[in-house]
């Protein structure tokens, strides 16, 4: 039980004091050790500090941030992370290149084939692995429909997020389909552990095709009618349009990538860029928008969701035969050397890059998540708008948690 | 300089780190504005800082490795003043690694708690010997955060013998 | 035997049941004894007919107000499921089916979950503020129930200044709602009581001005008098004079109950449960059990004010006369004679039938007998109240009551509605359209009001 002599009042000009913090301080009972830190817990006048604390029915997973706000307005804000840090990549180090590929897979447990491609796209690229081209095309086929899963999820809750309840079980019903569909193929609804080191593990079975072309029927009509229930509906927009504006400079130097970018302008596309996969023969646009708002990141969304369906198209046109897997050995011993590579995660670039020593045992693998360098956006975007504005900014920024903290 | 396959490596030593990417940045040959990744490694021998860059004028990919860091101080010039983005990256850095980046703001440990006294990710890092040593052993309670870890061991419990 | 020495918080829920029921059993036992021992019984019973006979009003007043109180309780567990399972169809789900009968009864279950849990006060909280707060704010909006009209003759106190003790008395939720805030020592609660305090002053201006042009064309405060006025048929309802006074109520009355797109005090995507979240057990229920019926009390002064009240659509006074029925107001069964054994041999088992083909038919996998038994039931239930209610009230009564409830239920299907489809609205947004807009419309509307009085009566003089 804390006494309550401890608690110091909100006049206390001295912040360091000796008397020990109780549990209803945000302040941390150690003294600053950066200048950022003393900067941001030194309380003007009416400032108060809030704990938006990892468990909270609306951060997109367990991030803990600390507001200093000014009434209803932010004045700062320090992001604290690490409540879901599973030490993804020691893991990886002290296990096989196969074991990776199950670890890596809760890095992004919404659309975790992207996750999974980390290892596998890096210790083919590491061995020089040619991966035949039926395989190549059931990726993209898997990875774009990951992909609408995830951007429905985001429908979602981004109108969660602002109180409306329906689109999100809207969102659902649309991902619900395409979880099942990939349930028949790789046997899971979420965590898939599909990829493999050289293609996939087992070619596509008639309950999968069967589903998808159920699918393919009505593609997308759930998100479309949370398009209609949410694109002119006034309250929506009158909260988001104008709302967390990024501009090209700042969105280039924080290292932005994924849809937050493109809204901005910027037409970096890994599929474009920097083409992987057969991703050089299919036909898409790169959607982008100019305005760089929380509206234009949303309806950004809706248009990635028309341009994959568009490519799931194509690659069930164009699918070729022939097995799904390389020849490669039961133990991949991969030569001393070092590779990057880069996908489109929907939210945005999700890079790796491995280090191999010879052995095994993967020498070093840094993934890189989108939604790690997307945060960092809101150190600086955020301060200025009210506590209601935090909340649509940070659905609209797309946050997993479990690849910010690996 | 080296070439990988469609990445080429460069390796800078640290005094130079700034300017070189600095010249990538901003030269117009170049045009290297997107930072892809800041990686910290550590080879067993030394300490790198990897960094990813990829400009529009080419699909491939430009490695700089920063090479030839002490495993006891490495200290590295930050590129926060260049892009914004890479504040977290170091920090992350920092608290798996230990590498200081010189000149940043901020650097604390961003994923391990505030009085974590190991670099998890070095490659003398084991965890039995860490659970002994660090605050972490032991539980306690958020209201006793500020009370040093020795005086809550109670005699009564078993402990480890590793030191 | 312990349990009897437990303090509240500590009972189960079946002890935080049972034992009130038994104490106050026991109390009335040894009352009853001690009273008839010593031969006091029937003298202590004269003297209480001839206190109630002198102060009448007073002990009409009390139980009015006891039957409003009880009648909240049921009010809340209809609106409470009306709105799970409206939500939950607009949602593409299904909703509460499995407590009762398709789910009827999980609000009851609720509100005894709300007994179950753990009641404690937070650390550093102000204990007397923090127990008062959902009594202040319960109070605030069940009180107002004693002056709307459920049917002709059925009001709780007929006053003549009826409106103004409505807003007189629902204004003082503010009070509850910084209590609850400010006392949970909490910057969660703290901010959600100012924001919840902040929204319902702002609102209450146009929810007062609004009605002000009624009350101009009623030309009185009193809400019985204002219904009366709406007799006839449904265009002779004020909704149709005042349109502009409508709307503006009705968005002012959304925002008054913390209906979305107006429930920033209790977001609980940004601030957790607002001013609730400290609150856990049956205060938390106080809280969203006045939640409820507040929802249900706008609607019926939504109703009452704009939509005529207890009155039917249509005028059945001319339409009966017209074809020579008359209603007997009150039932005598005796005057029925022959007609009344045939009615009670061959009309009761017609309607159990006509309730049994639905129900079997719907319900394809319970037998014949099975649904017999429900449609008597059923049968029992409906017909049973309907005499008992006629015996005990007159016809129009009861049509008053049910046509009370067919709109007030109408509106608050329609908050649940909105609940399901829209977004919130940010408090600042939410306070510049009270500020901006709703209070300036509302004064254009009492001086459109005014002027067409004048007009009319102008044009009326010559």
């Amino acid at each position: 039980m804390a006494d309550r002599n401890n608690v110091r009042s909100l006049d206390d000009p001295n912040i360091w004091v000796d008397t020990p913090a109780t549990i209803f301080d945000a302040v941390p009972p150690y003294p600053p050790r950066t200048e950022r830190e003393a900067e941001f817990y030194h309380l003007r006048d009416g400032e108060l500090l809030i704990n938006l604390g990892p468990q909270h029915p609306s951060t997109h997973g367990v991030l803990r941030v600390v507001l200093k706000i000014d009434g209803e307005r932010v004045v700062d804000l320090d992001p604290v992370l690490g409540y879901l840090h599973r030490g993804v990549e020691k893991i990886c180090e002290n296990g096989d290149w196969h074991h990776a590929i199950s670890n890596c897979d809760p890095l992004e447990y919404v659309a975790s084939l992207f996750s999974e491609a980390m290892p596998v796209l890096v210790a083919e690229k590491l061995l020089g692995l040619e991966v035949p081209r039926r395989a190549e095309y059931i990726r993209v086929l898997t990875w774009e429909l990951n992909r609408i899963a995830s951007h429905a999820l985001y429908t979602g809750w981004q109108a969660l997020d602002m109180g409306g309840l329906t689109p999100i079980l809207y969102g659902f019903i649309e991902r619900d389909e395409i979880v099942e569909m990939l349930a028949a193929l790789t046997g899971q609804r979420m965590l898939f552990n599909y990829l493999r080191i050289g293609g996939v593990n087992g070619d596509l079975n008639h309950d999968f095709l069967s589903r998808l072309g159920d699918w393919m029927s009505h593609a997308g009509t759930q998100l479309e009618a949370n398009a209609q229930l949410l694109n002119e509906n006034e309250i929506f927009v009158r909260r988001m349009r104008g709302l967390g504006i990024v501009d090209r400079e700042a969105a280039l130097r924080t290292c932005l990538s994924g849809p937050v970018l493109r809204a901005t302008g910027i037409p970096y596309d890994v599929r474009r860029a920097h083409p992987y996969s057969v991703y050089p023969e299919i036909e898409f646009d790169i959607p982008t928008r100019a305005e760089g708002d929380c509206y234009a990141r949303f309806m950004l969304h809706l248009d990635e969701v028309r341009e994959s369906i568009r490519i799931i198209d194509q690659v069930l046109h164009e699918m070729p035969d022939g097995p799904v897997m390389a020849k490669v050995p039961r133990l991949i011993r991969i030569p001393p050397g070092r590779a990057f590579i880069a996908v489109e995660s929907p939210r945005g670039q999700y890079a790796c890059y491995g280090m191999s020593d010879g052995s095994d045992q993967p020498f070093r693998l840094r993934i890189h998540d989108p939604s790690f360098f997307n945060l960092q956006i809101m150190n600086s975007m955020l301060p200025g708008n009210l506590i209601a504005d935090m909340m649509a900014i940070f659905a609209s920024l797309d946050p997993i948690m479990g690849g910010i903290d690996k | 300089m080296r070439q990988h396959g469609d990445t080429t490596e460069i390796r800078v030593s640290p005094a130079h780190l700034t300017e070189v990417l600095r010249r990538l940045r901003d030269d117009d040959e170049f045009r290297f504005e997107v930072l892809a990744d800041v990686a910290g490694v550590d080879t067993g021998d030394e300490m790198w800082v990897v960094y990813h860059l990829w400009s529009a004028l080419s699909p491939d990919w430009l490695r700089v490795i920063v090479d030839g860091l002490p495993r006891d101080d490495p200290r590295v010039p930050s590129v926060t003043a260049l892009w914004n983005g890479a504040e977290w990256a170091e920090r992350e850095a920092y608290d798996m690694f230990g590498i200081i980046f010189e000149g940043t703001r901020d650097l604390r440990r961003i994923y391990m708690p505030p009085d974590y006294t190991s670099f998890p990710l070095r490659k003398d890092f084991l965890l039995p010997d860490d659970a002994a040593r660090s605050p972490g052993e032991g539980f306690r309670h958020m209201e006793q955060a500020h009370q040093p870890a020795e005086q809550l061991r109670d005699p009564r419990l078993r402990r480890s013998r590793v030191d | 035997m312990s349990v009897l020495t437990r303090p509240w918080g500590r009972l189960t829920l079946a002890g935080k049941v049972i034992l009130p029921l038994l104490l106050l059993l026991v109390l009335l036992t040894v009352g009853l004894l001690a009273g008839w021992s010593i031969g006091l019984l029937p003298w202590l019973l004269d003297l209480g007919l001839t206190i109630v006979d002198d102060n009448i009003d007073i002990v009409r007043f009390v139980v009015a107000a006891t039957a409003i109180l009880l009648f909240t309780v049921p009010t809340a567990f209809v609106v409470g499921f009306i709105e799970l399972k409206v939500i939950a169809f607009i949602n593409s789900r299904i909703g509460p089916n499995r407590v009762g009968p398709w789910g009827t009864l999980v609000a009851v279950f609720h509100g005894l979950k709300m007994l179950a849990k753990e009641d404690f006060t937070p650390t550093g909280a102000d204990v007397p503020v923090f127990t008062l707060a959902p009594v202040v704010t319960f109070l605030a909006t069940v009180l107002t129930l004693l002056v709307i009209p459920f049917a002709p003759g059925l009001v709780g106190l007929d006053m003549n200044i009826a409106l103004l003790y409505f807003f007189a008395i629902s204004g003082l939720t503010v009070v509850g709602l910084m209590m609850g805030g400010w006392s949970s020592f909490n910057k969660y609660s703290l901010l959600g009581g100012m924001r919840a305090a902040a929204q319902v002053i702002s609102y209450e201006l146009p929810l007062l001005l609004a009605p002000v042009g009624v009350v101009m064309l009623a030309g009185t405060l009193s809400l019985n008098q204002i219904v009366a006025n709406q007799a006839g048929w449904f265009w002779d309802w004020y909704v149709w004079q005042q349109p502009l006074a409508f709307i503006v109520f009705f968005i002012a009355a959304t925002a008054e109950g913390n209906r979305t797109p107006f429930d920033l005090a209790e977001a609980d995507q940004e601030i957790v449960a607002g001013f609730a979240t400290e609150y856990s057990g049956m205060r938390f229920g106080f809280f969203y059990f006045a939640e409820f019926v507040n929802v249900f009390i706008l609607s019926a002064l939504m109703v009452v004010l704009f939509f005529g009240g207890w009155n039917a659509p249509v005028d059945v006074a001319p339409i009966l006369s017209g074809l020579g029925i008359t209603i007997n107001p009150a039932l005598d069964p005796g005057s029925l004679g022959l007609g009344l054994v045939l009615g009670l041999l061959i009309v009761p088992p017609l309607i159990i039938l006509a309730l049994t083909l639905p129900i079997w038919l719907l319900k394809s996998h319970w037998s014949f007998l099975k649904s017999v038994v429900v449609a008597f039931i059923l049968f029992n239930v409906i017909v049973g109240t309907f005499v008992g209610l006629w015996a005990y009230m007159s016809f129009e009564t009861v049509a008053g009551l049910f046509w009370f409830a067919v709109k007030t239920l109408t509106f608050v299907f329609l908050f649940a509605w909105l609940r399901g489809t829209l977004p919130r609205v940010r408090i600042d947004q939410l306070m510049g359209w009270a500020w901006k807009w709703l209070v300036e419309i509302a004064l254009l509307n009492i001086f459109l009001t005014a002027g067409a009085i004048l007009l009319i009566q102008e044009l009326g003089r010559r």
